[in-house]
């Protein structure tokens, strides 16, 4: 596995060790990227802030909080618009975003005056929400301010609220991921064990690393619900900050995104015990296992193959008839950290896509052995790429689309390129069956897009036909396939609705007879 | 080691690497626990022997290994045709080689820090 030198970055030799291309016969043990490290001066970094990392990955995807910045208003900007962490309460969390507003007087005169009156406010403004987190930002924490010492202080004077505090000023760590672990570990320590929940069923986990894009949470509660397990708290999408102060009295962490996440689950093994269990909730297979490997750690396997049976025999047609006009696509799948390895292998093997490229932008070392791992021979991996090189390799790879954030998508948009948005998604959920139909869906509309075929054309040089019609998505789609493969009875378009989220709000459950009353029937 | 038994744990190394994720936990000594945890409960299935399943722990390795037994059933057909100390030698070939990709030659510098 060689190193990868950029054209661009000759002039930074350190970047050469952050990208290698996959070779025949080798191995993981041959060449790795470097990763998790500061970013080299005179390359501009995509990455976000370890600021960002905890509150806008971590923290405000709790969804019964008021979420409050202590520092300059532009910090707390990641609300509607660039985050898609959804809610069963009507959004709080991302309708409302709270910021003391420092100045440059509170700079040099002290921010703590200022904080208690917006903490108070905040609360008199939301009477209904009586819990909150604090975030600091790189100013008030150079000048020192002891947001623990007014948290308390609030917390005496108004005793139904509960206030936690999270201390990750931007420059806390390389990238947003050194956040990631500064409120995993500050969660665990001041608030995990300070609730004792109503436990309802003999089947109790923790959901760790879930962040309910678009709804990916509630898709996957509702399998769990389906199998009659209780999701003690979800770490954090769509999750309450009560209930995940009682995250020590599950009986299983299971463990989605273990970038972001699995600090806290590491630190629930080591301190009460609750084992570990890393799951793909995304691709038919990876996530049937997954659900397959739940249900068989409480001995229920039997109502995960049901779900798994259902599903399948309900979305596979629509799955496959993308998948005949996805085949031999070429990817860059360049996400932040985890989506890497959860997508590399299952989009080949379900969807035909070739990853051509693989980056994270904040991913350490064994998020890159996972993804290296998973792609195919001959894909580039890169760690923590600037924008020169992420065109350079879209120049020489030439893929059809890349799947990345709002950033790398426009820059990749203006040579051409279409792009999702692998963050926050386009139209998701994407998680679960249907979802991942809903993702072939949203990669089809990129890839055969009409107005990509128009905008390929140059009008200060390329002549412009004006003897042609507009081709639909289907006409360029549809092309070149065998005509036993286009009209193939079997296989069918995304027939399921625009927002298949609501409708799971709404579902009943079975009652599952819990072990306990059963002994004491017999 | 012969070119077979060589071949063979490629074969299984290649569906670990691919489908699996409970080899590549953050620390050396964490990625020691898992592969031993749960690729000698895999032998053990393999092997039709007695799993234990004291500890919750336990139960999550077996987890794991369950599917990776079924798997390697279900993709591996010449498994069928192997005696249980031809199982246990070929099993412990694996092990070493994903003891050395994942711990001993892993180029992972964050494998030794002593937090998490």
């Amino acid at each position: 596995m060689p190193y990868h030198e950029f054209e661009c970055s000759t002039c930074i030799p350190e970047r050469k060790k952050h990208a290698v291309v996959k070779g025949p016969g080798e191995t993981l043990a041959d060449a790795l990227p470097l990763g998790y490290l500061n970013t080299i001066p005179g390359t501009i970094s995509e990455r976000g802030c370890a600021y960002c990392g905890a509150k806008h990955v971590i923290g405000t995807p709790m969804k019964d909080v008021i979420h409050i910045s202590h520092g300059p208003v532009g910090c707390t900007y990641d609300t509607w618009q660039t985050k898609r962490y959804i809610s069963d309460n009507d959004n709080f969390q991302l309708k409302y975003t709270f910021a003391t507003d420092v100045k440059e007087k509170h700079i040099v005169f002290g921010a703590e005056k200022l904080l208690k009156q917006n903490i108070i406010e905040a609360f008199k403004a939301h009477p209904d929400i009586k819990r909150m987190t604090i975030y600091q930002t790189c100013a008030t924490a150079l000048i020192g301010d002891d947001i623990d010492a007014i948290a308390q202080e609030v917390m005496e004077e108004l005793p139904d609220v509960d206030i936690f505090v999270c201390n990750s000023p931007g420059f806390a760590g390389p990238s947003q991921s050194g956040g990631h672990h500064k409120i995993n570990i500050a969660w665990i320590k001041n608030k995990v064990g300070t609730v004792e929940p109503e436990i309802t069923s003999d089947y109790v986990i923790n959901y760790v690393g879930e962040y309910n894009i678009q709804g990916d949470q509630e898709v996957m509660q509702d399998f769990f619900k389906r199998m009659g397990i209780q999701i003690l708290s979800t770490f954090t999408g769509n999750g309450s900050y009560d209930d995940l102060r009682a995250m020590h009295k599950a009986h299983l962490n299971v463990l989605e995104c273990a970038r972001s996440a699995e600090y806290i689950c590491n630190e629930l093994r080591v301190k009460y015990g609750i084992p570990r269990l890393d799951i793909d909730g995304f691709g038919f297979e990876p996530l049937g296992n997954s659900l397959r490997k739940v249900g068989l750690f409480f001995g229920i396997e039997d109502r995960a193959q049901k779900i798994i049976d259902e599903e399948t025999a309900r979305w596979k047609p629509e799955l496959d008839w993308y998948k005949a006009r996805l085949t031999g696509k070429k990817v860059c799948l360049w996400p932040g950290g985890s989506k890497l390895w959860h997508w590399a292998h299952v989009i080949h093997d379900e969807m035909g896509l070739d990853v051509v490229s693989v980056y994270t932008k904040f991913g350490h070392q064994g998020d890159m052995e996972k993804g290296i791992a998973r792609c195919e021979q001959g894909a580039l991996a890169i760690d923590d790429p600037n924008e020169l090189e992420g065109l350079e390799a879209m120049n020489r790879l030439q893929p059809d689309i890349i799947f990345t954030g709002k950033r790398p998508g426009e820059v990749a948009k203006k040579i051409r390129v279409p792009y999702l948005n692998a963050h926050a998604y386009h139209n998701g959920p994407w998680k679960g069956w249907e979802g991942w139909v809903r993702f072939a869906r949203d990669i089809y509309n990129g890839i055969y897009s009409p107005i990509h075929e128009l905008s390929k054309l140059d009008i200060s040089k390329d002549e412009i036909p004006t003897d042609k019609g507009f081709k639909t998505a289907r006409m360029i789609s549809d092309a070149d396939l065998p005509e036993a493969v286009r009209n193939d009875p079997n296989l069918r378009r995304y027939t399921g609705k625009y927002d298949m989220v609501a409708e799971l709000r709404e579902r009943t459950y079975p009652e599952f007879a819990r072990q306990g009353a059963q002994e004491a029937a017999a | 080691m012969s070119d077979l038994k060589t071949e063979r744990i490629e074969q299984m190394l290649d569906y670990i690497m691919k489908k699996c994720l409970w080899q590549f936990h953050s620390r050396a000594w964490d990625r020691r626990d898992q592969n031993q945890g749960i690729l000698s409960k895999t032998t053990q299935l393999l092997c039709d022997e007695h799993v234990a399943l004291e500890t919750p722990a336990d139960r999550c390795y077996w987890v794991d290994a369950v599917c990776l037994a079924e798997a390697f059933r279900e993709r591996l057909p010449w498994l069928a045709g192997m005696s249980v100390p031809e199982i246990k030698d070929l099993m412990q070939g694996l092990h070493e080689r994903l003891d050395y990709l994942t711990i001993d030659g892993s180029l992972n510098e964050e494998l030794t820090d002593q937090m998490y």
